[in-house]
């Protein structure tokens, strides 16, 4: 791990924001907004979520001034974000819809019998690795389908906590859920994950 | 005894190491004797990396130069104070 050289990087990149460095911005754009859109999206629909991710690039450059780095930027911005969405959402009085009752996705709940057994099994084993799995470009597309039909907070929760390598604490004090919560939307989108991936590599359909 | 639909619902919590020991010995003890639940967690543990090997999907290049646009205005604006 490198990660001694990613702060270094981040601290340099950093300072050029805070000397209004068109060129770091540019680069901060393209590194971040992915996230910063992600968790958006918790709150939001697609073209509010990027209205805000741009409102909020504009307030960085006077925000960044003050940053202390005990977050990392990331964390920062994410929670810029996070912030904006839940001001607006309040002037809206917009509520954001969550199921936290249910562990089990209803589709897998139904594979077990009355005494809790399976009643249908995993149907194969996925004996390859992740990254061999994604050279096949017809499962990352569906990947990606599914990705999208998940439940907002279940697919902001997934990318902030796997994709964007967030910890725990850092993704519930960005999207404002419990640890507990937390955990329940994780385990949720995993499940749809590993029943798209069972479908398509028993019948190569998406 | 934790039987294969409560292992199932703690699934992500055994991958994570967020159990206590206890019900980490239950599960290990179930994962011996049932050969689909150790199906379940091995293709849950693909799925969760999948997605940690699976970049988010970027947002469009078009998106990204309307932000460029506004920070080059407001970073303007702000040489002219
Ligand atoms: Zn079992």
């Amino acid at each position: 791990m490198n990660t001694a050289l990613q702060k270094d990087a981040e601290h340099t990149l950093i300072v050029a924001l805070q000397q209004g460095d068109a060129a770091a911005y540019e680069k901060a754009v393209r590194e971040y907004s992915s996230g910063m859109l992600a968790v958006a999206r918790f709150y939001m629909d697609a073209a509010s979520a990027e209205d805000i991710v741009q409102d909020c690039w504009v307030t960085v450059i006077d925000a960044i001034e003050k940053f202390e780095s005990r977050s990392g930027l990331k964390t920062w911005l994410h929670r810029i974000v996070a912030n904006r969405c839940k001001n607006k959402l309040r002037s809206n009085k917009r509520e954001v819809n969550t199921d936290f009752s249910e562990t089990l996705d209803p589709e897998l709940a139904n594979r077990f019998n009355a005494s809790r057994r399976w009643q249908q099994p995993p149907r194969l084993r996925f004996d390859e690795s992740a990254d061999v799995l994604l050279e096949n470009g017809a499962l990352s597309d569906c990947l990606d389908k599914h990705l999208s039909a998940l439940p907002e907070n279940q697919r902001s929760a997934l990318m902030l906590y796997e994709a964007h390598q967030h910890k725990s604490e850092d993704v519930c004090n960005i999207l404002d859920v419990s640890a507990s919560n937390l955990r329940v939307l994780l385990h949720r989108a995993r499940q749809r994950i590993f029943l798209m991936v069972e479908t398509f590599q028993e019948s190569g359909e998406c | 005894m934790l039987m294969c639909k409560d292992l199932a619902e703690i699934a992500s919590d055994y991958i994570d190491g967020e159990l206590a020991t206890s019900q980490n010995l239950a599960i290990r003890m179930h994962l011996m004797m049932c050969r689909h639940c150790r199906s379940f967690i091995g293709n849950l543990r693909v799925s969760t990396d999948l997605m940690q090997a699976h970049s988010s999907v970027a947002p469009d290049e078009a998106l990204m130069r309307r932000i460029d646009q506004r920070i080059a205005e407001a970073l303007a604006a702000r040489k002219k104070d």
